[in-house]
């Protein structure tokens, strides 16, 4: 495979997925973050939450897919910041919630590429000032 | 509580006991994550998986009973990870959290904490940075 080559400006390939209660019970075994907000209608409303929230952290995960797709396997990510604007509610609607993702290129030093971030759910950023810079594979 | 929020910064705790990264575990949050399947298991968890070997810190500041915190009343303001290298099967790391800076507000405390990962050698593996908003 290739290691794909970035400008400043360039628009990575978007990315679509949707999240139900499933995969929140999922990520929460997978990642032991067991927070009842991520799982317990009570507990959400407990907090003011208008339902059950995905964790942030998946969120985040998910939306760095966006970089780590593009770059490729020889690609190591360096760093990756993210403020939760809003929270995904995820209804247990058979449907759940969907998140798009989109991410583009905002400095290119070398092989050291800085990827801004942009997620969107029902409409509304869910996270904010989001960063990835990653370490593409060095040329063959 | 018997601690003031204020003087919470500085605050550290005792390393994480030895976490083992297995190929088992990164095939599973690969999987949680949406990740498409790959033809042989990976063997570098993908960089989110640093809040897996950091929750176990997370936890010992949430379970703090000096701080007196409730898990269902905290929720994750912003994240931020710096990485030296990935996180592979096979490591064994630990994880150490130090509370960097509290602001009390009415009925709320925002506490920024710093866990630092490493390697069975000592090695520094990455620093997870948080922001939890605790609401009373």
């Amino acid at each position: 495979m290739t290691a794909p080559t970035a400008e400043v400006g360039l628009v990575l390939p978007p990315l679509t997925v949707r999240l139900t209660r499933t995969d929140l019970v999922r990520y929460a075994g997978a990642s032991g973050d067991f927070n009842p907000i991520h799982h317990s209608d009570h507990a959400a409303a407990t907090l003011g939450l208008p339902g059950v929230v995905a964790h942030g952290m998946l969120t985040m995960g998910v939306a760095l897919r966006v970089v780590t797709e593009w770059a490729g396997p020889g690609a190591h990510v360096l760093s990756y910041g993210a403020r939760f604007t809003r929270p995904v509610v995820v209804p247990d609607d058979g449907i759940g919630a969907e998140l798009q993702v989109e991410g583009s290129v905002t400095s290119v030093e070398g092989t050291t590429v800085t990827v801004a971030i942009s997620a969107v759910s029902a409409g509304e950023k869910v996270l904010g000032a989001a960063r990835a810079v990653v370490e593409l594979a060095a040329p063959a | 509580m018997s601690i003031p929020p204020e003087s919470w910064a500085g605050r550290e705790y005792a390393p994480t006991a030895p976490y083992e990264v297995t190929l088992g575990k990164i095939a599973e949050f690969t999987a949680a994550l949406g990740h498409p399947a790959h033809d042989s298991p990976p063997q570098e968890a993908p960089p989110t998986f640093g809040a897996v070997v950091a929750n176990p810190a997370w936890d010992a500041l949430f379970t703090d009973r000096e701080l007196d915190l409730r898990l269902d009343h905290i929720v994750h303001g912003d994240q931020r990870f710096t990485f030296q290298r990935p996180l592979r099967a096979g490591d064994v790391v630990t994880a150490t959290l130090r509370i960097d800076k509290v602001r009390a507000r009415a009925g709320a405390e925002i506490i920024s904490s710093a866990v630092t990962v490493h390697d069975a050698a000592g090695e520094p593996v990455l620093t997870a940075d948080a922001t939890f908003v605790h609401t009373r």
